[in-house]
């Protein structure tokens, strides 16, 4: 009998096949879709190939915009969203629009062209993640901004480019709270009003508790298969300690999240043969102080996480449709097989 | 130079280019090609497929043989089990029920080289029928909440299967998503008194500039807030909640739209992977008098990246209005 599973915080519902669960060796992993050109702009010597750097982890007696760096921001060519001007709210007819007031970074994670993350050494990606909390603390000032997303998109089916395949994340800031956001803190703050307790952290203790679904179990972080996972091989990297905020992060539990996904990426990398994925970090918006009616027990409701989503069924017009996921890999038999591939790191 | 634009119903913001917009030459396009071989969808391998549950024939040709036009059978890989209760349980902070449902495959014609784009009006007409048909069949079953009917054309659309075919699931429960569009036009209706879809409608008559085909009982238009490039809904004229009261005056129009936007997307677009849906309200609810049923196509020609699932936000590189002008120009 499949199962129909509902994620506690957004109440989202999940079909499980159990009978007839697919195994890694069922996925066919391609990539044909996967290429890239012989020049890639974000090398290390090539910084004349992007616009110019907001921000870079420079080596001393270096020069901005040049070689002797360990991670680079620049701002994204999509050219999609203007940090200038203002929001300019209005409405056509029934219809309402904004201007793009918004930010769009590229965080290069590394001068060398590694691919994945698995390939970097766990003190340089340290130093990406310490970026991206700088980048987000910077972004939190521009008053516009109500919320900053920092994802991945690894491999051309999973939205990556076909340039580059340079290991890098991206930031986008907005000046709008994104929905699925809004449904999280929406769910955690309903749980917490009826337990007075985080859903995250009960989550968490129930995870520790069975094991069933734990890929990795460090001392600050804890690495899951989530009880409804969408996808197959979905993975979600949790704080252990309560926090609402990732860039509140402390320096020990950020070295401990570079140990976590440098084990969870290079079992992915080995387990299901560089498998195209999504990461995103769901923290909690920007509060502005005229605000505090709004969310007001976001710091204790509302738990930061990474959502790392590997691409290799296709959603198909049932979820689309439905918001529904039809999943064939149970979680508790992904995690057995990501917790038995051994990496050393 | 891009633009936020907010959905009307559901409350989501997408940005959309209106300046550069990305037009289908630009799109990275491979048509879908059939490869033949033996498939369980064609007349003479009935007995590859779960038996028959209805079936628009020739003649009097026997169930589970060759002779039909259109073919409804079960899943042979379903999604969701006939039998059984739901028995709805918690583990801990979590909850689940077993997964009880029906999943089942209309066939839309025996021709294996032939999409739905290629039937006429007259067989397409006969597919509705077979949509309308099982509507109203499952949802006698008392376990059921929701029927969701859609197809995947082409693999990247999640299609497992070349010959063209639907699919229709009976659920135990809402889904999330329609219930975001019902909660959406709730609000607006208690606030406006009006349906939001009923609303738009007049919009796009109005504006005209996003309408890409109109007969006497549908429109089809690029709607202002689309999720992807040359997304595009057909909506019925007249306010009603549920896709299985349609009267067969107006499945003839529905089949006649159809076609003719499929037509368009498959000329303009050189046969892309799509997906459609058909968004109705729920069985055996007598609310929800203020949603409108609808179909919506969503062509797949640019993949979903980390921004959009980690923020529901999402980017179009095509805005609706040079969408709908494509289209609407396609000279078919």
């Amino acid at each position: 009998m499949p199962e129909l599973r509902k994620d506690p915080i957004i109440g989202r519902w999940v079909i499980i096949s159990v009978e007839r669960a697919m195994r890694p060796n069922d996925f066919k992993v391609s990539h044909a879709e996967d290429g890239e050109e012989d020049f890639c702009p974000f090398c290390e010597g090539h910084e004349d190939h992007t616009p110019p750097e907001i921000f870079a982890m420079r080596r001393p007696g270096s020069e901005r915009n040049k070689p002797g760096w360990d991670t680079r921001v620049v701002p994204s060519i999509s050219g999609r969203f203007t940090i200038h001007g203002n929001l300019e709210r209005r409405g056509i007819g029934m219809y309402d629009v904004m201007n793009p007031i918004g930010a769009h970074e590229v965080i290069i994670e590394s001068p060398t062209h590694y691919i994945d993350i698995s390939q970097m050494d766990v003190d340089k990606l340290e130093l990406a993640l310490d970026t991206a909390v700088l980048r987000i603390v910077d972004l939190e000032r521009d008053q516009r901004f109500k919320y900053c997303l920092l994802f991945k998109n690894h491999g051309a089916r999973a939205g990556g480019s076909k340039t580059t395949r340079h290991v890098r994340s991206q930031i986008i800031a907005t000046p709008v709270t994104p929905t699925r956001v809004k449904e999280e803190l929406r769910g955690s703050r309903i749980y917490y009003q009826y337990k007075e307790r985080c859903l995250f952290c009960d989550i968490i203790r129930q995870e520790l508790e069975s094991g069933i679904r734990v890929v990795v179990d460090s001392m600050h972080m804890v690495a899951i298969t989530p009880f409804a996972s969408r996808f197959p091989f979905e993975i979600w990297i949790l704080p252990k300690k309560h926090c609402a905020d990732f860039i509140n992060i402390q320096r020990d539990e950020l070295k401990d999240l570079a140990r976590v996904m440098k084990i969870v990426f290079s079992k992915l990398y080995k387990g299901l043969n560089d498998p195209p994925y999504n990461y995103m970090l769901h923290t909690a918006p920007f509060r502005r102080e005229k605000r505090s009616g709004y969310w007001l027990t976001i710091k204790e409701d509302y738990h930061w996480h990474i959502e790392v989503t590997p691409r290799i069924t296709q959603v198909a017009g049932f979820e689309w449709g439905s918001g529904f996921y039809i999943n064939p890999t149970p979680p508790e038999d992904a995690a057995k097989y990501l917790r038995e591939i051994d990496v050393t790191i | 130079m891009s633009q936020f634009r907010r959905d009307p119903i559901t409350g989501r913001w997408i940005i959309v280019d209106i300046t550069e917009p990305k037009t289908p030459e630009t799109f990275e396009l491979h048509p879908q090609t059939k490869k033949g071989g033996v498939c369980p969808f064609c007349p003479g391998n009935e007995h590859m497929t779960p038996p028959e549950i209805e079936a628009i024939r020739h003649g009097n040709s026997a169930p589970n043989t060759p002779g039909w036009m259109v073919r409804v059978v079960s899943n042979k890989f379903p999604a969701l089990r006939i039998e059984g209760n739901l028995d709805r349980r918690g583990i801990g902070v979590y909850d689940m029920c077993n997964g009880v449902g029906a999943h089942e495959v209309i066939i839309e014609t025996p021709d294996h080289y032939k999409d739905l784009a290629d039937l006429s009006q007259g067989e397409i007409r006969n597919v509705i029928f077979k949509f309308r048909s099982r509507s109203l069949d499952l949802e006698k079953d008392a376990r059921f909440r929701y029927i969701l009917i859609f197809k995947n054309h082409g693999a990247q659309a999640g299609a497992s299967l070349e010959h063209t075919h639907t699919q229709l699931v009976a659920l135990p429960i809402v889904p999330k998503r329609v219930q975001e569009e019902l909660k959406g036009a709730e609000i607006y209706f208690n606030y406006k008194e009006r349906c939001v879809f009923c609303d738009m409608i007049a919009q796009e008559q109005e504006d005209k500039i996003r309408i890409v085909s109109e007969n006497q009982n549908f429109i089809a238009f690029c709607p202002f807030v689309p999720r992807f490039a040359f997304e595009t809904w057909i909506l019925p004229k007249m306010h009603d909640q549920h896709f299985k009261s349609i009267d067969d005056r107006r499945v003839d129009d529905m089949a006649g739209i159809l076609k003719d936007v499929l037509v368009r997307i498959k000329k303009v677009l050189n046969d892309p992977p799509y997906n459609f849906i058909i968004h109705t309200a729920p069985i055996r609810d007598g609310r929800n008098e203020e949603f409108h049923w609808h179909l919506e196509i969503m062509p797949k020609l640019v993949s979903v990246a980390g921004f959009e699932w980690g923020s529901g936000f999402y980017i179009n590189p095509t805005a609706p209005e040079v969408a709908a002008k494509y289209l609407k120009d396609a000279g078919i």
